[in-house]
């Protein structure tokens, strides 16, 4: 004979059910950003084909070491430091109290009750790898291994995270003073990464031969379809920096922004592919040249990102496309004064990253953010966009002047002229290939501009 | 001798030495110096490998 149940077994049963469906949760939630960590990988695998691919065969090897050991060193650095960063300062410059994100703190290690420090500091340390890559494209073939080892530890593990901690925090000064609105960290990432980038480019120099009686010179990757590669596979990649940039919650909330809002990746998904499409149409438009096409599809997924979640998909496809033609007329701008960016990374991130913030407050201005919080508005997101600017670029341009000043920021001309394959490691590209060193190029110069540089 | 624990009865944090602030700390500085380490000893490196090659 059955027993009928009572009301404390029913109890019973429903909170054993309770603890296995929190527990599922919970595992749901770290397998999501485990493999948004996952695919983050790939921007790297990305622009490390980018950046060597962008290179001369002589320093192919030199610019591919740099970008690995750029993870190698933000990594530790990250969980050294960085995660506390982006706990202690949300208000400001005075750190609150985070001793849990201190790397001697028992949350920063295997713990069973805590599922979610580990995998959200993985998530983040790659993102700020992203912006050590960022740097490291654009510095290639004369910049000493060791002076961007200490910049991208700048970068990666304190100055973006800072700016994120502001604006990428649901305490952050920037939202809760003035509803700053970023969610797929064109500003706290991108921005801030480019005008660090500014920064290091003014006192680091052109390439030797990049500027001939103020002219300047094109010169040629030695493997164009590599480049092109890697920039498909960063795209890839940005897959899981933005899925890593939205928040899996548990109970019945579901996805929501960094901000709080209510999203889902749905709405992700529209405007990050419309974006992509928009901005290789645009610098296509604009440049006709297979670099800068596909430089096009990152113009045009920062160019949106920072609004993914409330974009009209067609809106962030026009965004895109104008901000794709604008990006090739700002790094021509940028070339006119003299800066030699490698791979146009100042226009790619920094320009683009600016702007996108900038035009959250144009199109969205008004948009009510989650509990006692200012809505989004113009003023707070151009404030917020001259803010990651300004702490990319202030940081960038006197750490790189301080190495400058001791001559441990470029290469000697002797090592520039050979190659940094040959006098700095043991190895060669192509050991069995005739690839010349350096062949001059007929080819006009990509960005056209014919008028010496300021 | 590192385990921070002797059962896993209500456990928590279990890594090596979680119950030790001290030797936690101590391997977070040794994580620095090898970070520090490297870049040193590239910059080491680059200056050995100019200078063989200065005209």
């Amino acid at each position: 004979m059955e027993q009928t149940p009572t009301l404390e077994s029913l109890q019973a049963a429903l909170d054993a059910q309770q603890a296995v469906f929190s527990m599922h949760q919970a595992m749901n939630v770290e397998v999501f950003y485990w493999w948004c960590t996952a695919i983050m990988i790939m921007i790297h695998a990305g622009f490390l084909a980018y950046e060597m691919g962008a290179s001369r065969s002589k320093n192919a090897l030199a610019a591919g070491i740099k970008n690995i050991l750029a993870l190698a060193v933000i990594i530790p650095t990250f969980y050294l430091f960085g995660w506390w960063i982006y706990n202690a300062f949300p208000g400001g410059l005075i750190p609150a109290e985070a001793a849990g994100a201190l790397p001697w703190a028992t949350s920063m290690g295997p713990d069973v009750t805590d599922m979610g420090t580990g995998i959200f500091w993985a998530a983040f340390a790659m993102f700020g790898a992203t912006t050590g890559s960022i740097l490291s494209g654009a510095v290639i073939e004369r910049i000493r291994v060791s002076a961007f080892l200490i910049l991208t530890v700048f970068l990666g593990s304190v100055v973006w995270i800072l700016a994120g901690a502001w604006g990428w925090h649901p305490d952050g000064w920037l939202l809760t003073k003035l509803g700053y609105h970023d969610v797929g960290a064109s500003g706290v990432v991108h921005a801030v990464a480019g005008f660090f980038t500014l920064g290091v480019l003014i006192n680091l120099g052109a390439r030797k031969g990049k500027f001939i009686d103020g002219v300047a010179q094109t010169i040629s990757p030695h493997s164009l379809p590599m480049t092109l590669i890697g920039l498909m596979m960063i795209i890839f990649g940005f897959f899981g920096f933005l899925g890593g940039c939205i928040i899996f919650n548990g109970g019945e909330t579901g996805w929501t922004t960094i901000y709080n809002n209510p999203t889902n990746l749905s709405a992700f998904a529209f405007n990050t592919l419309m974006g992509f499409a928009g901005g290789v149409i645009g610098c296509y438009i604009a440049s006709r040249d297979p670099f800068w096409t596909m430089s096009g599809g990152l113009v045009g997924i920062i160019s949106v990102a920072a609004a993914l979640d409330m974009y009209d998909p067609a809106l962030a496809f026009i965004i895109a496309t104008v901000m794709g033609v604008l990006a090739v007329q700002f790094a021509k701008f940028l070339e006119n004064r003299g800066i030699d960016d490698a791979v146009g990374a100042v226009a790619v991130h920094g320009f683009t990253g600016f702007v996108a913030v900038v035009l959250v407050g144009v199109f969205l201005a008004g948009t009510p953010n989650v509990g006692d919080v200012p809505a989004i508005s113009f003023t707070g997101q151009l404030i917020g966009a001259i803010v990651m600017a300004v702490t990319g670029f202030l940081p960038g341009y006197v750490i790189s002047l301080i190495l400058k000043s001791l001559g441990a920021l470029r290469v000697p001309h002797e090592a520039e002229d050979l190659g940094l394959d040959e006098v700095e490691l043991i190895a060669k590209p192509y050991p069995e290939a005739n690839v010349p060193a350096t062949v001059p190029s007929e080819v006009p110069n990509k960005l056209a501009n014919t008028e010496p540089a300021l | 001798m590192g385990t921070s624990i002797s059962t896993w009865e209500g456990v928590s944090a279990y890594f090596a030495f979680a119950d030790s602030p001290f030797a936690l700390g101590l391997f977070a500085f040794g994580c620095a110096a090898i970070v520090a380490g490297l870049i040193a000893g590239i910059a080491k490196h680059e200056n050995e490998a100019f200078d063989k090659f200065k005209k």
